[in-house]
């Protein structure tokens, strides 16, 4: 079953690889949020409460990151029907939200002293918010479909849909014109002193080495799990069959 | 569509359907954009095309420079918003956020009084995308060079 | 006659209201009982109602779309009505097609209708309930299709109306955003975009939902 010689291989693998990432990257997001907490120099108009941006975003990063592994995992499993694609885009859809979530509660944390106010219903705030529905949405109908043993395709298929939800939180901070200040970080330019800029890029990486970490666990866990469930089924039938021939013979 | 044509050819054409309304979409959006009228205003943008009274619109711009002043009641503050252009007076009551100073960015969530004063219901300090240390900021280039090159 | 348009008859004779699937007034009296709910929340006060009623039209609307999505597919899935389509080679993606019309038929014309009562109950005045109307009608097509493409991925599945809420809420938010701010600034791009993204929704569903109905169907 190429089902089976695939993930034998992912496995040996993830084995190593998985602390591996949670490791570093606890202790190179763990370093750059105790520089940004403790040594970062306050910014010019907004003192210390800068010093939320080496957690906030990585995390806004990360939560958009999230949704792309789903989308492109969806399209993997539909047009390939890989069957790791499935459990990659499962084992993203938890990791994802909860940095969605930090997000929005830090932004949150950051808005209040920042512009007054701990909500702004702006583009950017906006998006994250909905994007953090899409992912309970995703969540609960993955968990439909497992239980009632349907289709992996089904999420994959919401997966995709909701992948339109990612140009549009781009484009939403165009089309509003909002609170929100323009990108800081563009391509080939940076307004970012290096005294921040290298700690956020630090924190970034070492936060998806985490996000990846995650997801490599959770892939485990899932295949642990569907294993199981295989031998269970074999097991149940085997029986079933030897007292099959047993009434037979 | 009849029911001669095969699951591939019906397949086709709605693939080319959806070609037409994605083009559809597109065109749509183009045209919806072009008679785009904005909420958010600039000083500009209100003076040369004011917004009724009762209508709540945003105007955004920077905090000019001297032109801050605090009411006799001590709650009520005036200042003009700016965008280089021109100037709209804004009226204020309230507590304001940290980053609301003279020279910094401001949008202000209100109407346009028929005075023509902006009277403000909530104010947002909005601040650039340069983040920069609180040392730095009355340095040159050259110095913040300098002080950049020692600390590291 | 062709196959589809035969389709298309029996769709529309199953959810258009009195039709066999039965039902189908009740989310236009839902609708109405969430715009009668208003004001008793918020008091009978004549300018703040007339200044939110369009907005809590929009959601009444879309609250009142999740209700048909139930019974939109499941019931034919489990028939074997797709297998049976299969079989005299009718593509689940055009059956999916014809089931968005029919759909968009059976929703749509009613709840313009009973949006007239409703702005009146929130005592909306003629040009807001005009760009209400238009914004609904630029609307609805992207809400039926995402009705119905969810509709398709859940018709497998013992689920309620919980999970459906779930899944179109936050799919549907640039609709509900640029048709409701239509009416904040009936001058604005709002209906044009609301438009935009209904042909795009119009335009995936069919594919979308064929290959969810595929899916279930396979297993």
């Amino acid at each position: 079953m190429h089902a089976f010689a695939n993930p034998k291989r992912f496995l040996s693998l993830a084995r190593w690889l998985t602390p591996l990432l949670l490791v570093s990257g606890l202790l190179l997001a763990g370093a750059a949020l105790l520089y940004g907490l403790l040594w970062a120099p306050a910014e010019r108009l907004q003192g210390d409460s800068v010093r939320i941006l080496f957690l906030h975003v990585p995390t806004a990063w990360l939560a958009m990151g999230g949704w792309s592994a789903i989308a492109i995992s969806s399209l993997v499993e539909l047009v390939w029907r890989h069957p790791l694609a499935s459990l990659a885009a499962r084992a993203s859809a938890v990791p994802g939200a909860v940095f969605t979530a930090i997000c929005l509660a830090t932004g949150s944390l950051w808005g209040r002293p920042a512009w007054g106010t701990w909500w702004v219903w702006d583009g950017r705030l906006t998006s994250m918010l909905v994007l953090l529905f899409l992912y309970f949405g995703y969540i609960a109908l993955a968990q439909a479909v497992d239980r009632e043993g349907a289709s992996s395709r089904i999420p994959a298929i919401f997966g995709l849909v909701g992948a339109i939800n990612i140009p549009i939180i781009h484009y939403s901070v165009i089309w509003w014109n909002s609170l929100h200040q323009p990108p800081s970080i563009t391509a080939g330019k940076s307004a970012m002193s290096p005294e921040f800029l290298i700690p956020l890029l630090v924190a970034t990486f070492g936060f998806s080495l985490i996000f990846g970490g995650v997801v490599l666990a959770r892939m485990r866990a899932l295949l642990a799990e569907i294993q199981a469930e295989a031998r269970l089924r074999r097991k149940a039938l085997g029986d079933s069959a030897s007292r099959g021939r047993g009434v037979t013979a | 569509m009849t029911s001669g044509l095969k699951p591939k050819h019906q397949r086709l054409v709605l693939v080319l359907l959806a070609l037409v309304a994605i083009i559809g979409a597109g065109t749509l959006a183009a045209w919806a954009l072009r008679n785009q009228a904005s909420y958010f205003y600039v000083p500009k943008e209100m003076m040369a095309n004011p917004p009724s009274p009762d209508r709540g619109v945003r105007l955004g711009g920077m905090v000019k420079a001297g032109s801050l002043k605090t009411d006799p009641d001590g709650v009520t503050i005036r200042f003009l918003v700016d965008d280089g252009e021109a100037e709209v007076p804004v009226k204020f009551s309230g507590i304001v956020p940290d980053l609301f100073v003279e020279g910094s960015g401001v949008v202000a969530e209100g109407h346009l009084g028929a005075d023509g004063t902006f009277v403000a219901d909530n104010l947002l300090a909005k601040h650039d995308e340069n983040y920069v240390p609180r040392e730095l900021q009355d340095m040159t280039e050259a110095q913040k060079r300098m002080a950049i090159e020692e600390t590291n | 006659m062709s196959a589809l348009g035969k389709l298309l008859l029996r769709d529309l004779a199953l959810l258009l209201p009195g039709g066999k699937r039965g039902g189908s007034l009740l989310p236009f009296l839902f609708f109405l009982a969430v715009a009668m709910l208003f004001p008793f929340a918020v008091g009978p006060d004549a300018p703040l109602l007339a200044r939110t009623g369009g907005g809590v039209v929009w959601v009444a609307a879309l609250l009142a779309a999740i209700l048909p999505l139930d019974r939109l597919v499941a019931p034919d899935l489990e028939l074997g009505i797709f297998d049976q389509l299969h079989l005299r080679g009718v593509s689940e993606e055009a059956a999916m097609a014809v089931r968005l019309l029919a759909h968009w038929l059976s929703f749509a014309p009613l709840l313009l209708l009973a949006t007239l009562p409703a702005a009146a109950l929130l005592g909306l005045e003629g040009e807001t309930v005009r760009i209400l109307l238009l914004g609904l009608l630029a609307g609805t097509p992207g809400l039926a299709a995402l009705g119905l493409m969810i509709a398709a991925m859940t018709a497998g599945l013992r689920v309620g109306a919980a999970l459906t809420g779930l899944l179109l809420i936050p799919m549907a938010v640039p609709i509900l955003i640029f048709g409701a701010g239509a009416l904040a600034q009936p001058e604005g791009a709002g209906l044009g975009l609301a438009g935009a993204i209904s042909l795009l929704l119009v335009a995936a569903t069919p594919f979308a939902a064929g290959a969810a109905i595929r899916a279930a169907r396979e297993g």
